[in-house]
């Protein structure tokens, strides 16, 4: 049994090494390709229509899979050799999925070319230190205040979005205990949390002030929107229910313009005050982008990077935007007078403004900081004194700066 | 304390004092375990020393044929016309040769390091190195191949002492034919027990022993094959997840198994004594339409557990129907915390496990109820005994006798019984008192899972996957020696 299983692993190891070697002009393996559930059907239309366009890969069998943007980076790292060779996924993993060896450098010459079509924001997300590791696909992984207008007429601050949600008996959601909609306040007070990434994905250093005077305002802040009748944590708005008010992004419009019909609008989010001063709610700018594994063979690699590079571009960012309304990266996308007339485009470009581009941070930093957020949450500094609050934003700090690991 | 003082005690009395007892005498029993361990070492270095002075004399006292199948794997057995043997001792060696010389030599060599060839880039092709993961784990196949072949060649020089004294005393040895033939008869359970074993060996053994090594490597996300290496640290796993420090896991860990003993605890006993309760309330004289009670209490069981708990979870939710339903008609003014309190979230849980344990501790109690001799209660109403002195004198001893054992086994998988709380609560609320990514609710298979799934941290994860085997071990060696069922009255000395 033993000398079978033996005998069984190294055919395998032997074969897995001639299948390595391929032909050098054009490809016409395997490409698999994840991306979100609602891009199944059009990635593989556009793929076709690639494939079309160049002969050289006409034979080229192209597999897509649904995995969402969440789930992606996740089970690349679990699996490197068993995951796609293109896969979509959200920015905050990217420096996390360079450091487990899941993504290939972009080519000079693609890199060239991401670097020209894309908006600066996009192409700062997909560099660690001066190398692109990924293809932009959206520029709006950003959220904003999505609103009914009949039950709330002046959107301007957050005090009075929520008293007017609470007088029609309505209620507004605002996922505070995520490290991602929280920024919204930090970031507005003027607290910040960045890390330094080397080239090889390591976050090597923090740059936080969270423990000052800005960090306490927001944490108050925070503190006051969470003991307000109307406020319900969360941000999902298919599961959420009676509301007013949601603080998300565009990927649930449809289900809120079917929630609020007529009366949907969105704009930039509200201001808060704290102690008299008055804070606009800031918060992250991210984006989407396509990955491409590492690959053994050249030919392979060639096929993917140019099936990647063309997924990313131009015409397939149009035909996204058309389905799914998913915000462009690409310039000349943008620029177009249906993207410009968009409104719920308009209020994200809007609140873009007030964001931070979101760069890389630790898988820790979500869970500490949904720690944070569940302790505001939970009552647990409801009677604390500025100075209680200062010591625990230290700790959250601390903790922060401890996840960075100087090389 | 004196046997009659002891047979004074209620039943109840008694078995706390066994477990006080058993818990008392843990420690000299760990004691004495660890000195028949040791006695169990020395006892194997002793047999070694025998068996390799055994080596040495059968070399020396053997003829030519023994002392070739030292070297030639059942030559010794052709030789003297056991072909069959001699032919599979050859051709294991030859194999073991083969797959040492062209697989496994290769994997067991970097086994110290893990790999030492990091992943490069060729322009912009890949060229993987080693890859730690598939050493560790060939690695541990080829040393069990290793003890494989050192006893299969023990025996093959074995075989040769034998047969010379066999053949000594005039005897013949047995045929290939005959020991054919022996696989069917008296040795059959070998040929019985051969696929079992094998299979238990695969798929149960190595992949323990591949994860136990686990935890003695810095196998996480920043090290993860086949692009990066990664090594073993010894004992810094545990170091991290046992001792205090903010970068460390100590009390976010003590914090975890507290919670797990007491939902432990409670999800155990709570569900017991209701279940129990509410089986007696049924099979009470009097009550009408049992079967309909028992029914309706059944269904939970006939829905599967994640969809229920999945429903139940957002039922409680901040934004759920409870809280829509309690603020509609305004007696509460906020959602009610039931998952992001800490307090509520655990009072939540095991409330909420109370509905699902119910029915199955019903059906239970039912079939044993109605096995307590009637004319016992019969008596006890005679003697003038009350409902509750009935319950504490016939019906607990009774069940605890009976069901010992299940309240153990229960125990143990409450402590890691993962459903309830991952679909409920998820394991939160979290809080930034706690540290690699776990909550207030979080049990340690929970937090286990987790580590693995979210945070990719599988060296962590196999020290916690340790840390519940010696949890559940101890408890299960403490109690077992202590429940009525194991430790009888007719036993206790």
């Amino acid at each position: 049994m033993k000398k079978l299983f033996a005998l069984v692993l190294s055919l395998a190891l032997m074969l897995s090494l001639f299948g390595m070697a391929a032909s050098a002009e054009g490809f016409s393996g395997d490409v698999k390709i994840w991306v979100a559930d609602n891009m199944v059907e059009l990635t593989r239309a556009k793929a076709e229509e690639f494939k079309a366009a160049h002969p050289e890969y006409a034979n080229m069998n192209v597999l897509i899979e649904a995995v969402g943007e969440g789930d992606s980076a996740t089970n690349m790292i679990t699996d490197v050799e068993g995951g796609a060779d293109i896969f979509g996924f959200a920015q905050d993993q990217l420096a996390r999925l360079v450091a487990a060896g899941a993504l290939v450098e972009l080519s000079p010459e693609n890199a060239e070319i991401v670097k020209a079509e894309n908006d600066g924001g996009s192409v700062a997300a997909v560099t660690l230190g001066d190398v692109l590791y990924a293809y932009p696909m959206t520029s709006d992984n950003g959220y904003f205040l999505n609103y009914d207008k009949s039950v709330i007429t002046d959107p301007s601050t957050l005090e009075g979005v929520l008293d007017q949600a609470h007088a029609a008996g309505k209620k507004v959601y605002f996922q505070i205990n995520n490290g991602w909609y929280q920024t919204a306040f930090f970031f507005g007070t003027g607290a910040t949390v960045t890390y330094d990434v080397d080239n090889a994905g390591n976050l090597v250093k923090a740059n936080i002030n969270y423990a000052s005077p800005e960090g306490v305002a927001a944490l108050k802040g925070m503190i006051n929107l969470a003991k307000h009748p109307a406020f319900v944590n969360g941000s999902d708005a298919p599961s959420a229910s009676n509301y007013a008010a949601i603080v998300v992004g565009t990927w649930n419009r449809e289900t809120i313009a079917a929630e609020f019909g007529e009366n949907y609008a969105a704009t930039k989010l509200p201001t808060f005050t704290v102690d008299g001063v008055t804070y606009q709610l800031s918060g992250f700018g991210g984006f989407k982008m396509l990955g491409v594994k590492p690959q053994v063979d050249d030919a392979k690699l060639a096929a993917v990077d140019a099936l990647a590079l063309y997924l990313a571009g131009e015409e397939v960012q149009q035909a996204r935007y058309e389905q799914s309304g998913w915000g462009p990266s690409n310039l000349k996308v943008q620029q177009s007078e249906a993207v410009k007339a968009d409104f719920v485009l308009s209020a994200l470009a809007e609140q873009l403004n007030f964001a931070l581009g979101q760069g890389q941070y630790p898988n820790d930093y979500w869970s500490t900081a949904q720690g944070l957020g569940d302790d505001v949450i939970a009552g647990k500094f409801n009677d604390y004194t500025d100075e209680q609050l200062m010591e625990e934003l230290v700790k959250f700090q601390d903790i922060l700066i401890s996840l960075a690991n100087p090389q | 304390m004196a046997d009659l003082h002891y047979l004074s005690l209620s039943k109840g009395q008694r078995f706390l004092h066994r477990l006080s007892r058993s818990i008392r005498q843990l420690p000299g029993r760990l004691a004495q375990g660890v000195k028949s361990l040791a006695l169990a070492v020395a006892r194997i270095f002793v047999g070694i020393g025998r068996d390799l002075a055994d080596l040495a004399t059968t070399f020396l006292q053997g003829d030519w044929k023994t002392k070739t199948s030292y070297f030639i794997m059942g030559f010794g057995s052709i030789a003297r016309g056991q072909v069959l043997r001699g032919l599979l001792f050859f051709l294991f060696q030859v194999v073991f040769l083969l797959y040492m010389l062209f697989f496994g030599g290769a994997y067991l060599a970097k086994w110290g390091t893990l790999g030492d060839v990091e992943t490069t880039r060729v322009g912009r092709r890949t060229v993987y190195g080693d890859n730690s993961f598939l050493i560790l784990l060939y690695g541990v196949l080829t040393l069990f191949f290793v003890l494989a072949f050192l006893y299969t060649w023990r025996a093959n020089v074995k075989q040769n002492k034998i047969a010379e004294q066999i053949l000594k005393s005039g005897k013949k040895l047995k045929s290939g034919k005959q020991d054919v033939a022996a696989l069917a008869d008296n040795q059959f359970h070998k040929t019985l027990l051969a696929l079992p074993t094998m299979g238990i060996f695969l798929f149960t053994v190595v992949p323990i022993v591949f994860m136990i090594l686990v935890a003695f490597t810095n196998y996480d996300y920043t090290h993860q094959p086949p692009g990066k290496l990664f090594t073993w640290v010894g004992l810094d796993n545990f170091r991290t997840m046992l001792s205090a420090g903010s970068a460390n896991y100590g009390s976010t860990f003590s914090q975890v198994l507290l919670w797990t003993l007491i939902w432990a605890f409670f999800a155990t006993f709570l569900n017991y004594f209701l279940g129990m309760l509410v089986a007696i309330m049924i099979n009470k004289k009097g009550i009408r339409l049992k079967k309909m009670w028992r029914t309706i209490l059944v269904m939970t069981i006939a829905i599967p557990q994640f969809v229920s708990l999945l429903y139940v979870s957002k039922m409680f939710a901040a934004d759920g129907i409870i809280n829509s339903y309690l603020m509609q008609w305004g007696w509460i003014s906020k959602p009610l915390p039931f998952w992001q309190d800490p307090i509520w979230a655990r009072v939540t849980i095991i409330v909420i496990n109370i509905w699902i344990g119910i029915p199955y501790m019903m059906l239970i109690a039912t079939g044993i109820l109605m096995n307590i001799p009637a004319d016992l209660y019969e008596s006890a109403r005679i003697d003038g005994a009350n409902a509750v002195q009935m319950y504490g004198k016939i019906t607990l001893p009774y069940m605890l006798f009976v069901t010992g054992p299940y309240l153990l086994t229960s125990f143990i998988g409450n402590i890691n019984n993962f459903n309830v709380i991952f679909l409920l609560s998820g394991g939160g609320p979290m809080s930034m008192e706690l540290g690699g990514n776990a909550g207030y609710t979080d049990l340690l298979i929970t937090w286990l899972y987790k580590m693995t799934v979210n945070n990719t941290d599988y060296k962590m994860a196999a020290v916690i996957g340790i840390i519940v085997f010696v949890v559940t071990a101890v408890i299960n060696v403490v109690v077992y020696n202590a429940i009525p069922s194991v430790k009888n009255e007719e036993d206790f000395q």
